[in-house]
């Protein structure tokens, strides 16, 4: 596939890893905050290959991940309630509430869709039209556009039993509340590529200025994170701090106008709280007051529903990069894919589902850890 | 939040007042939401698409004339590599890309 | 890397285990739900020597034959997709699960359960294809039973189907004798018939020229038998599941490691990309006509000819082997010398958009 496959090229790569090994005279620990990212790096198994020159913190990427408790029981509610066809993304099918699963759900009777777009699911609100159509509108800015064109195109054709169920989080402020805390060994960052590509990288400037850490605004595929990670040690072992672009073909400093426009027409900022992390000011979308319509939460009156985490989760350790999932003590025993217990089990990119896969192999080996 | 790929614009309409696309990604095809490119692209584009929405054009020369850098990079031998960092160093230059 | 230590603590991760009352759908995929349900709700029950194999077929001696049996149910959806229906599925399916026992099937029976309000038209199509198959295969379907039931209790149709094969003392290909040092070799392209369907159903379809490969292996096994006889140590059709559930399948019987070289795998250009598309793992989706094989590495290239004098396995090649090391894990080397695991899967691959 054209610009795809060639950042495959297994040439390059290699040439890559070599010139960042080469390069980095200490250890430089760089995070990626983005699902996709740590998808690719899991699946490549990049990490071993990087050993010594890079450690690589997988950030909280996983819009699954982050997902509070909360909403997650509210789209078991709503998945339950007779009326309604609940859609979703596939990601969040497995992710457990406080009771039960999305499938679990299904199994009892509730109808759940997966979807590939929203607009898919306001297809089956139009054709539907006896039943109540419910997205589960979950994701970083990437994905914000889309949800707020089902949003806009529900009320331009007048579809009435539609409606969203948000749960959208915005990358700048977790990395802030990452770098603000004093425990943070993070010392560079890759940016979410498609994250940038519809939000441009200005918000990311002040960041780098601030904290003095690199941020490179990476694309997805093997080749890309290599370029990144080399870009970024470059800038460390050059004792710079700026946002710099890989990803070039695909992402431009005011990222894609027109989208943000009808994200910010559609959705304001909100104070949202982050799975294992808690909550973070300003940083999750929020459907406006004019659309309060198509909001799930006030057609079906889950507002209230407020619940509580524990404090005591190491999910949020993991998510912030201060424990290593092999170093939970439930990881790979109490806790595998099979059972998670908490969601960077569930998601196939979540840290420690990447690290059922790939670590258990590597403590299998007599190596180093 | 992340699975964009890129595919090719094959064909544009308008389907009730919104722009949408056929769009072929290596041999299999879908229906895409062109909206935020409008006026951007025509057939024959390439796009990264995003849960059936466009979110951004290929810029193709870009994406050529770095891949060509990014391929000179990688194969560079040691040696050559060694001096220019040296040399790199020494001058307080920037990284490969600013 | 600096280890850090953590000193144990007592665990109080406090989200629940998800302890699970009844059926998931998940239960049918073929991963590791499928493979906790049989163990768990049916084994211990029925349990007996032959079943505790768990090869695709079951092998018994009745006067003095061994006999293969195997049977199987289909439930796809949609009925009619490119490239087959229910009905050649059904037929290849369980020609396919005798034939990798190295039996030659003899004999076919086929259940059917019929939903209130299906159009004749369509049953006409689906037994017109069962009938079809099973000539080419020169396998003739001697019993069957039919049942109706109301509307909206069977997605149209369901089709289970029994065969019943021949079996010859010189060749014994089953799951529990792969051997370290065994080359894995695949008849042909894979996710053909995953993505085939994917692409027709609601709210994913995607257009494509994607065709379903069900097709009968039979030829195939045949032509194995010939060249290699009893060197054929191990014939696994990967279907729900894909790839990667039929080799962790092997793996655990017999109790051995693999290694695949992902540049290796023949994935088709279009199936690649519709997997793409979905984030979906091109080992982890169904096929209907393929075979995966294991010989003794020196015997490859002469499998792998005469896979490929048949026009079903024109595109064989081999995609791994089978080691001593990390017993029961598949590991895959990438194209740029990184390792992952690949793993069964709890239930179904679901499309995602992280």
């Amino acid at each position: 596939m054209k610009y795809l496959s060639e950042y495959r090229d297994a040439g390059v790569a290699r040439g890559l890893i070599a010139r960042v090994r080469a390069r980095a005279t200490r250890p430089w620990v760089l995070m990626e905050v983005c699902g996709g990212q740590t998808h690719t790096i899991v699946k490549q198994g990049l990490l071993e290959l990087l050993d010594g020159a890079v450690e690589m913190i997988h950030g909280p990427g996983c819009p699954v991940c982050v997902t509070p408790l909360e909403q997650i029981d509210k789209a078991l509610r709503l998945a339950a309630d007779p009326r309604v066809i609940f859609t979703s993304f596939g990601d969040m099918l497995r992710v457990p509430g406080s009771e039960c699963d999305l499938l679990q759900v299904r199994a009892r009777g509730g109808e759940v869709r997966v979807v590939y777009s929203p607009l898919d699911a306001l297809e089956l609100a139009v054709r539907h039209p006896d039943r109540q159509v419910v997205f589960f509108a979950v994701g970083f800015e990437t994905t914000a556009p889309a949800n707020a064109m089902a949003v806009w195109r529900a009320r331009e054709l007048g579809v009435g039993n539609f409606s969203i169920l948000v749960s959208h989080v915005t990358v700048p402020p977790a990395m802030t509340a990452l770098l603000s805390a004093s425990d943070n060994r993070v010392q560079g960052f890759l940016a979410a590529g498609h994250v940038c590509t519809v939000m441009g990288w200005t918000e990311y400037e002040p960041i780098a200025a601030r904290y003095r850490v690199p941020i490179v605004v990476t694309g997805f595929e093997p080749v890309d994170i290599l370029e990144g990670i080399w870009m970024a040690v470059c800038q460390l072992e050059e004792g710079r701090h700026e946002v710099e672009n890989q990803y070039v073909r695909s992402v431009r400093r005011e990222g894609t106008v027109p989208a943000r426009d009808l994200v910010s027409k559609v959705f304001q900022l909100v104070d949202r709280k982050w799975r294992g992390i808690g909550e973070i000011p300003q940083s999750g979308l929020g459907l406006r007051e004019e659309f309060a319509d198509f909001d799930a939460e006030y057609r079906f009156g889950l507002t209230a529903i407020q619940v509580e985490e524990s404090p005591e989760c190491r999910a949020g350790d993991v998510l912030r990069g201060q424990l290593k999932p092999f170093q939970c003590p439930a990881f790979g025993e109490r806790c595998t894919p099979d059972h998670p217990l908490g969601a960077p089990m569930v998601s196939s990119e979540g840290a420690c589902a990447a690290y059922h896969n790939y670590g258990r192999f590597r403590q299998a080996r007599p190596a180093e850890v | 939040m992340c699975l964009g790929i890129p595919g090719r614009i094959v064909e544009i309409h308008d389907d009730r007042g919104l722009l949408m696309g056929q769009v072929d990604f290596g041999g299999v095809r879908r229906e895409v939401c062109l909206a935020y490119l409008a006026g951007q692209v025509q057939p024959g584009d390439y796009a990264i698409v995003h849960v059936g929405f466009a979110i951004s054009r290929v810029d193709e020369e870009e994406a050529r004339r770095t891949f060509e850098a990014l391929r000179e990079l990688s194969q560079l031998d040691e040696l050559d590599w060694m001096r220019e960092v040296a040399e790199r160093s020494l001058a307080g230059q920037a990284g490969p890309r600013a | 890397m600096a280890k850090r230590a953590v000193a144990p603590a007592p665990l109080t991760c406090p989200v629940p285990s998800i302890a699970s009352d009844r059926v998931q759908l998940g239960h049918g995929s073929g991963g590791k739900m499928s493979a906790a349900l049989l163990r768990e709700r049916f084994l211990p029950h029925l349990g007996n020597p032959v079943l505790a194999r768990l090869g695709d077929a079951a092998v018994v001696t009745i006067a003095g034959c061994e006999i293969a049996i195997s049977t199987d149910t289909f439930v796809v959806s949609p009925l009619e997709f490119p490239g087959g229906n229910i009905g050649s599925l059904a037929v290849h399916g369980t020609l396919n699960d005798v034939a990798m026992m190295g039996a030659r099937p003899l004999y076919l029976t086929a259940g059917f359960v019929l939903e209130e309000g299906l159009p004749f038209d369509l049953l006409d199509r689906v037994v017109r294809a069962m009938a079809a198959s099973a000539s080419a295969a020169g396998v003739p379907l001697v019993t069957g039973d039919t049942k109706v039931v109301e509307r909206g209790k069977a997605d149209g149709l369901f089709v289970n189907t029994t065969g019943v094969g021949l079996l010859d003392d010189a060749f014994r290909p089953g799951p529990d004798r792969a051997r370290a040092g065994d080359a894995v070799l695949v008849s042909g392209p894979i996710g053909r018939h995953g993505m085939a369907i994917m692409a027709a159903r609601e709210g994913i379809a995607f257009e494509s020229q994607i065709e379903s490969d069900s097709a009968a292996l039979v030829p195939l096994v045949e032509r194995l038998r010939l060249s290699l006889g009893r060197e054929v140590h191990c014939l696994r059709d990967p279907t729900r599941g894909g790839m990667a559930s039929a080799l962790n399948e092997i793996a655990a019987a017999s109790r051995v490691g693999m290694q695949l070289e992902e540049a290796a795998l023949p994935v088709p250009a279009d199936v690649g990309a519709a997997c793409e598309m979905l984030g979906l793992d091109p080992l982890y989706v169904a096929n209907e006509g393929v075979l995966v094989a294991f010989v003794p590495e020196a015997l490859a290239p002469a499998a792998l000819a005469s896979l490929r004098s048949h026009p079903l396995g024109e595109s064989a090649v081999q995609v791994g082997r089978v080691v001593a090391d990390h017993p029961n894990l598949v590991v895959l080397r990438t194209a740029i010398g990184g390792t992952r695991i690949v793993d069964l899967l709890p239930g179904d691959q679901l499309p995602r958009i992280c």
